[in-house]
């Protein structure tokens, strides 16, 4: 060991216990080490940014390239085509339809999760018994595997034995089996994309209620009492307080759930597959059929792309916030 | 108030009394929709099949006496053994590489004043954030490279994506809880950097090191469209893309065994997640050891 200072007898071994203030401020130490640390540091930092470099930055940039080429799942080669696959997607009526059952499928299911996120979140903040297991409950839906629960659902969904429909036979809201009053609800192109969305709701509500919590929680109760005392009504300490103190976690919580929505693909493709016909089509499952199972990679890889833009607003205010955020 | 609606509660005890009814009844529904479907999954896996497809019933509890058949037909006449092997294997995998390369540089990036980790650790999160649909195209064309295409292991290759930034990004929460002393004496007893972290921070960081390791298991069981794009062969898919697409065949349901291939492996996997949930917001929000 070369180390500029050292504790104990080195020839001996004989270590001694020296009271930290008698010794070099760890900052000093760190500066006369520079060259050492530097090294050991990007040595340990170095295979986690190779792997995350080679696998996800260069494909993304890849992907731009394939956009703009005629790739094909066969073919090794791919030539230069410019915009064309761009051009190709805009005339496709599915892109249009996918496009906007896309936007569709995430304003309304982010409105519903957010407001059944904030119930389940303020009923949460509440004191009871049993709230423990009440929580661990209705996490479930967050926590199982996407396409494990997605299937219970289109097994619920059945077009015969649809155990919804059982139960709003016997409440009366629905006509019997066979009828045009019985709802099949993946196969009517109408009710398709709202069968969806309600998986994916129910799937992020408690992921919305659990990132809400976890910001209220981070609000101490002595700034709260503070206000109070001063005079803050309940409206004003929410407004002053809570909601800029709960801010920057809230718009984590919006962008992974952004994220996730927008680019997921297993809800609509297990249930319907995209259809019936183009009913349910959104742009990840539209990239998936053009992109591998039609083999047009660069198209597909195009249609993906049209994402970047729907995803960028939640990023960039993201990135904002994480800056400014010291962590 | 709601109060002026409700009789106005008179004692103390009424009014707390009137409080848990409230918040009782507002949480059931919660509860009932976030369990009912996984409920409905469980006991149509043991139900037998004349019990199943008929609706003059009450389907909410066994008809039938409860069966095992599903469960059989799956184990004998699916692939879903050999699934359920792919999946630990998988995972095994993942979490090593996981393991090697997220634990040092999360360290590196939380502990060594390296000039840019700041931005090393915000395009690492970063990439957390690129979504597989837009990647999984171009990494096909990586996994046919390697010749990994039809073998679970082009998902070994590619699930670290995801579990490599999500967990360097918690191992980098986790460091910053260790003492500074810590290191600071084992320099004191001349440990050099390789050393003190080794020897010093990796023994009190076991809880953080766990924890990716679940994280890596847990993230890795919730992918579909990388198994779906790069996985062709029956017999070499995981259990969430194997159940889906090979169980079902055509127009032709075997709920019993769907169910029963879900909720078997998916249950544990909700469990596990479920006792590391508050983890994993925190991991996300950056509020790591707040």
């Amino acid at each position: 060991m070369t180390s500029t200072f050292q504790a104990g007898d080195p020839e001996t071994g004989v270590r001694v216990a020296v009271p930290l203030g008698a010794l070099p401020r760890s900052g000093a130490w760190f500066r006369s080490q520079s060259a050492r640390r530097l090294g050991f540091g990007y040595a340990l930092l170095a295979p986690a940014a190779l792997y995350v470099t080679l696998l996800v930055a260069v494909p993304f940039l890849f992907s731009l390239y394939l956009a703009v080429s005629d790739a094909t799942v066969g073919e090794q080669m791919a030539g230069f085509i410019g915009l064309e696959n761009f051009k190709a997607a805009l005339e496709m009526d599915s892109f249009w339809i996918a496009l906007r059952n896309s936007v569709v499928f995430f304003v309304v299911a982010a409105v519903l999760k957010s407001l059944l996120g904030t119930s389940l979140a303020f009923l949460l903040l509440q004191e009871f018994r049993g709230k423990k297991l009440v929580r661990a409950l209705v996490v479930i839906p967050f926590t199982l595997p996407v396409a494990i629960s997605v299937l219970g659902w289109k097994w619920m969904y059945d077009s015969q034995f649809s155990v919804v429909n059982w139960v709003l036979s016997r409440l009366g809201l629905i006509g019997a089996y066979g009828t045009d009053a019985w709802p099949v609800w993946l196969g009517d192109p109408r009710l398709a994309l709202v069968a969806c969305i309600l998986v994916n709701v129910w799937r992020t509500f408690p992921f919305s209620a659990i990132v809400l919590l976890a910001g209220f929680t981070s609000v101490p109760n002595e700034v709260l009492d503070a206000a109070k005392v001063d005079g803050c009504s309940f409206l004003q300490r929410f407004h002053n307080i809570v909601v800029p103190m709960i801010f920057p976690i809230l718009m984590v919580g919006f962008l992974f759930d952004t994220v996730f929505t927008l680019s997921d693909l297993s809800v609509v493709y297990i249930l319907t597959q995209g259809g019936p016909g183009n009913a349910t089509q959104i742009l990840p499952v539209l990239a998936y059929q053009i992109g591998i199972q039609a083999g047009n990679l660069g198209r597909g890889a195009a249609i993906a792309l049209f994402l970047v833009p729907l995803l960028a607003p939640a990023i960039f205010v993201f990135l904002r916030n994480l800056k400014r955020r010291e962590y | 108030m709601s109060t002026s609606v409700l009789a106005r509660p008179r004692t103390a005890r009424q009014k707390e009394t009137r409080r848990l009814v409230l918040i009782y009844a507002g949480i059931t529904p919660f509860v009932l929709v976030a369990v009912f479907p996984i409920y409905w999954m469980a006991i149509t896996a043991f139900k037998q099949d004349p019990d199943l497809y008929r609706m003059d019933n009450i389907p909410f509890w066994f008809n039938l006496a409860p069966t095992l058949q599903h469960f059989k037909t799956l184990f004998y006449q699916t692939n879903y053994g050999a699934w359920i092997s792919n999946t630990m294997t998988i995972s095994v995998w993942v979490a090593l590489i996981t393991l090697l390369t997220a634990v040092p540089a999360g360290y590196a990036l939380a502990r060594l004043r390296l000039p840019g980790a700041e931005n090393a650790g915000i395009g690492i999160f970063m990439s957390y954030l690129v979504p597989p649909i837009i990647l999984f195209l171009p990494l096909s064309r990586v996994v046919a490279l390697l010749g990994l295409q039809d073998s679970w292991w082009a998902l070994v290759l590619v699930y670290p994506t995801f579990t490599i930034p999500f967990c360097t990004w918690l191992m980098m929460g986790f460091f910053k809880t260790v003492p500074m002393e810590m290191e600071e004496a084992a320099r004191v007893d001349g440990c050099g950097f390789f050393g003190a972290f080794v020897r010093v921070v990796l023994p009190v960081s076991v809880p953080g090191v766990l924890t990716s390791v679940i994280f890596a298991f847990t993230l890795s069981m919730q992918d579909f469209l990388y198994g779906l794009a790069f996985v062709a062969p029956g017999d070499q898919k995981p259990v969430p893309v194997g159940v889906p697409t090979e169980l079902i065949r055509g127009d032709v349901y075997y709920w019993g065994s769907l169910m029963g291939a879900a909720l078997l492996v998916g249950l544990p996997v909700a469990i596990l997640y479920n006792f590391f949930l508050d983890r994993f917001i925190q991991g996300i929000t950056g509020g790591v050891g707040k």
